[in-house]
Formats: structure tokens, sequence, C-alpha cells
């Protein structure tokens, strides 16, 4: 029992770093239809930031979330409006984008690998290597904090979608382009912020990353399968579906790890994107089948 | 056809017998100075390797030319599913390990040359591509991409981890007991007959029903299947072809290279090239794998020659393919075909 609420509560911990890493994907898909498959490699470029302020200037991982999400917004914003603005009203936009973010992912993986080369990183803080003990029960500080800064952050974000005018705007943009813009949306400037907005929750998580997973550039092909397995178990657009989605996988990754070691938790993403593909393609939350 | 066209545009009968004319030349002498092209070209490639006969070094010329050779192959085939269909795979590099891992097992516990065995290289590379299609084939678009780099990474843990097949250390491969100038002539022919049969296959599937049905299924598959195309059934076809090639091609490069390793076969960046040649060249046209993979490959070439880092090159290729989305989505080919600029000899479509 105590074993099983041990995997639960690193699982769950965990989830909520995914939960964010993933939403900021699920919400660019959602708003504009661009399955960025750059996603992991801003949130890995982002864990450079915290890396350089931290080594050079010591400045803690968690204080520079909020940092990496000024800096990795402009540089979303930057990122939408050189490639991605061009082909907006462009039918076949989400498979074209597709390859646009390939192509982005491999231009920064090259510049991050050339300026850090590909050796492994990653930041120690503190409590990088402490822990809190209930009974038998033992609870990572790094683990918890990024957990629970990651949920702070979700109920933000979540706040700022359902409570805002702005963010108001963008569930409309998610719902149904034309009609959000028939309206009186300026659909073209909220789809960059967007963007941006969903490369600044990427740069947030970039920092739990340098101090939870060493990292490297060419390491975000790995991620990029992880993410894209939970925001398609939760519905691909779908808020809520990405933190469900995330909390499940990363739970049953964590099971996976502890019952066949860590080498095959990874496994348990790709296998269940499969899996999910199969039986559920639309998902959990999803509404249908994707026609494009 | 060609009368409906004339009666609702309005053209003199003498514009038509002209266009028929024009159609007549354009089908007789198109097709002969094609062939004649080609026949030049084969000879030649054919007739490279006297050099290292005649007992020079020309190991480094024949190198680029298979590993150019190897490329138009994989990216031909990937423009089977990739251009034809429409659907992209950013995984296509499994089946090129597969081919790869399959040779080189049999030829270190039998001994028996990838030469051999690169056809069941490739069969299993198509068995596995039939398999897997079978699952994610029923998805398309953006979730179908990331299924193919999911089965890239799935694939990837599995041979990692796999010690029968060498784990992550891979495996050393025995080299060909042949005088160091002749050792690269066999995989040269050899990869030239597969790129010929790849190339082949591809123009034949581009002219032919089933072609013409990938087609369709690229443009609209709700339409192509109540036009009663059988889509399903089109689309794993399509799959398992293109995975062939390229297993047959990873059979020879892993015995070429003499060692195994995951992280030569399973990289991202093979897929990536694939992908930005067909693109480069133009996606869904026959020629334009050819010309993609040529012009690609000797813009790396200059780039390592000059700046020597394998990090820029990912710069670069993210560049490349980034500009050629955005600017020329049609590709060298397509582009040129569209202005009206290719020449005819090179029209294959």
């Amino acid at each position: 029992m105590t074993e099983i609420l041990q995997i639960l509560i690193l699982g769950l911990t965990l989830g909520g770093v995914y939960a964010l890493m993933a939403s900021g994907l699920t919400l660019i898909f959602g708003v504009m239809r661009i399955v960025n498959l750059a996603h992991p490699i801003f949130i890995i470029a982002a864990a450079y930031i915290s890396y350089v302020l931290f080594t050079r200037f010591n400045i803690d991982p968690l204080l520079t979330v909020p940092i990496n999400m000024v800096v990795m917004f402009f540089f979303g914003i930057l990122v939408y409006r050189l490639v991605f603005a061009r082909e907006a009203e462009n039918p076949r936009y989400s498979e074209m984008t597709v390859l646009l973010t390939f192509g982005v992912a491999l231009i920064l993986d090259g510049t991050l690998g050339y300026i850090f080369s590909n050796t492994q990183r990653i930041t120690s803080p503190s409590y990088s290597t402490q822990a809190f003990f209930i009974g038998d029960l033992f609870i990572p500080k790094a683990q918890l904090y990024a957990g629970i800064f990651s949920m702070v952050l979700l109920i933000a974000l979540w706040a700022f979608l359902k409570f805002t005018p702005m963010g108001y705007a963008i569930r409309a943009t998610t719902q149904n382009r034309s009609a959000a813009q028939l309206l009186g949306v300026n659909v073209a400037r909220i789809s960059m912020l967007t963007f941006g907005i969903g490369i600044g929750l990427a740069g947030a998580s970039g920092a739990l990353m340098s101090f939870l997973f060493s990292f490297f550039p060419a390491k975000h092909w790995e991620w990029i399968a992880l993410l894209m397995s939970l925001i398609v178990l939760g519905g691909m657009g779908k808020q809520l579906g990405a933190v469900v989605g995330a909390l499940i996988l990363s739970v049953a990754a964590a099971f996976v790890s502890n019952i066949f070691g860590p080498t095959w938790s990874p496994v348990t993403f790709f296998l269940a994107l499969f899996i999910i593909l199969l039986v559920r393609p639309q998902g959990l939350f999803g509404d249908k089948v994707e026609a494009t | 056809m060609s009368e409906n066209l004339a009666v609702t545009a309005d053209i003199s009968p003498e514009e038509i017998r002209r266009q028929r004319n024009a159609e007549r030349i354009l089908a007789t002498s198109a097709p002969r100075s094609r062939r004649l092209l080609l026949i030049g070209v084969l000879l030649l490639l054919f007739a490279i390797p006297i050099q290292a006969f005649l007992g020079n070094n020309i190991n480094y010329v024949l190198h680029l030319l298979l590993f150019t050779m190897m490329y138009v192959a994989m990216a031909s085939s990937w423009n089977i599913l990739g251009g034809y269909t429409g659907y992209i795979s950013l995984g296509h590099n499994v089946f090129f390990a597969i081919g790869g891992y399959l040779s080189g097992m049999i030829l270190l516990y039998f001994g028996v040359s990838a030469f051999f065995t690169a056809p069941l290289g490739g069969i299993l590379a198509m068995l596995v591509g039939l398999f897997f299609g079978f699952i994610t084939l029923r998805v398309r678009g953006p979730a179908f991409i990331i299924s193919t780099i999911a089965l890239l990474l799935v694939v990837r843990i599995f041979f990692d981890n796999w010690d029968f097949i060498g784990g992550s250390n891979g495996m050393t491969l025995p080299l060909l007991d042949l005088p160091v100038h002749l050792v690269k002539v066999p995989y040269y022919y050899g990869m030239l007959l597969i790129a010929m049969v790849a190339i082949y296959t591809s123009y034949r599937i581009k002219h032919s029903k089933f072609g013409l049905g990938l087609r369709a299924i690229s443009q609209d598959e709700v339409k192509a299947e109540s036009a009663g195309i059988p889509t399903a059934y089109y689309k794993i076809l399509a799959y398992a072809i293109s995975a062939l090639f390229v297993g047959m091609c990873g059979s020879l490069w892993g015995q070429y290279l003499t060692y195994m390793r995951p992280n030569i076969f399973l990289i991202i960046l093979i897929a990536a090239n694939m992908v930005l040649m067909s693109i480069l060249g133009g996606k869904g046209t026959v020629l334009g794998p050819i010309i993609g993979a040529i012009a690609l490959i000797t813009i790396n070439e200059f780039f390592v020659s000059q700046l020597g880092s394998s990090e820029l090159n990912i710069v670069g290729t993210g560049l490349i393919m980034v500009i050629v989305l955005l600017f020329f989505p049609e590709g060298i080919v397509g582009t040129l075909r569209r202005r009206g600029k290719l020449p005819r000899i090179l029209d294959w479509e």
C-alpha cells in the first residue's frame, strides 16, 4: 500500500510538470491548428536560460520561471511573425506547419548544440537532492516544488482563459475561427499572442525541467512524442484534457518504471499513443476525429 | 476530352489540329530523348568503377555516389507515401534500421552477405510497414505524423535495450575481403541497382491506376473513398512499398559501415533528410526526390568541407526546410514545371 501511494505521489508531482509542458502545446493547437513539433526544443532552450542564469549568477531555477516566461513569450512572437504568420489562411495550414515546426526544431536543435554542445546538463539547486519524509513516504523537494509551481501556473492559465476578455477571445477562436472573426475578434493578433503565451508556458516549464531532468539539445525528439501522447490522450486542443492526460500517463509511467525498470517508462507514453490512436483517435475529451 | 475543351473554350478547328500535332510530337519525341538521357546516365554510372578496376583509388567519389544513390532510393521511396499519398512519415528510418539489423545479424550468425539478404531486409521492413500502417493509417494529418515519430522512439528504445542485437553499443560486422580500392565497388553497384528499381517503381506507380488512387487520397480522402477507391488497402500498400526500398538500403548500408548501432540508424536526421529531399525536389513528382537528394547532398558536402560541423549541418537542414516550405512549397521540379521552365526531357509526370 505504501509503495503504491509512493508511486502515486511521484507520478502526480511529475504529472503536474508534464501538464504544464503540454498546456502550451495544446493551446497552440487549439487556436491555430499548429502541431508544434518545436515545443520541446523551446522548453530545452528555456532550460538553458535557467542553466546559464544559475551557473553564472547563481539565480535559483524557480526564480527564473518569470524571466523565462517573458523571454520565451517574445521569442515565440518573433518566431510566429517570421515563420507561421505568412500562411495562416492556407486550408492545409495544419499539415504544412507540422513540417515548418519540424524545420524550426532542427534549426534550434543545431543552434543550441553548436553553442552548448550535446553534453548532459542539469542545474543543481540545494533542494534538488533533498526530500520530505512523511512516515515511510518520501517526497523529493524538487519534484514537489515543481509540481506546485506547475499547478499554480495552470490555475492562472485557466483563470486567464476563463475570466479575461483576451481569454474569451482565445477560447472563441479555438471553438470557431471564422465565427470569432465575424464577431470582431482580431484572429490574426490573437493567434500571434496565443503562440507567444504557449511558448511562454514552454519557457516556464523549461525552468522546472532544468533541475528535474538532465537535458541536451538533441533530447527534444524524445519529448515530442511524450508531450504529443499527453495531448492526444486528452483530446487535442483541450486544456483540461492535457492536464488529465498528463496525470494519467505520468502515474502509469511511474508504475511501469517501478515494475520493469526506469528504461521502459518512456515506452509507456509511446505505446499509449498507439493504443489511443487505435481505440479512440479523438482522445478522452475530443469531440470528433479531425478531418485534416 | 480535348474536343470538349475546344467547344467550351471556342477554339478554331485549325487550332485543335495544331494542338493535336503538338501532343503527338510530345508523346513520341519526349520518351525517346528521355530514354537516351537515362541510358547515358546509367552507362556513365556503370562505367565509373572501371577507374577502380584499373587500380586507381577513387573511394571518395564512389562513397559520395553510393551515398547519393542510397538517398535517391530512400527519398523516392518515402515519396510514394509522403508525396503521392500525402501521409508524411517522420520515422521512416525505422525501416532502414530493420533492414540493416536483419542483414547484419544474418551476416554475423550465418555468414551470408547482405548482398543476398537485402531483399529479405526489404521484405521484413515491408511486413513491419504493413502492420504499423494497419494501426496508424486510421488517423490523418498531424496525428499520423506524431505516431510515426512515436514509432521511431519505441523502436529506438527496444534496439537500445535488446542485448541480442548488441544494445546501444551495437555490433561489428566483418569487412569484405577485397583490396582497398575495390572494397566499395560492390556496394556501389548494389545501391545503383536499388536506386534504379526504386525509381522505376515510383514511376510505374505514378502512372498507374494505383497511383491515381493515391493522388486522390492525398487530395480528399472522403471523396476518394466515395468514388470507389479502396483507400484503406491503397494506403497500407503504399506504406509497405515505401518501406521496402528503405529496408533494402539499410541492409547494404549496415554492412558497408561494418558496424551497426541504434544511433547510426535511428536518428531523426535521416528521416528529416528523406523528407527534406522530397520537398526540396518536389513532393509528389517522380523526379523531385532524385533532384532533391542530389542537391541536398551536394550542399551538405560543401558545408561540411567548409565548416566541418555536424551541428551547423542540422541548422542548415532546418533552414532549407523552412525556406523551401515558405517560398517554394512545390519544390524545384514543381516550381519549374508550373512556370513552364522544366525541360521536357525531365518532365516525367
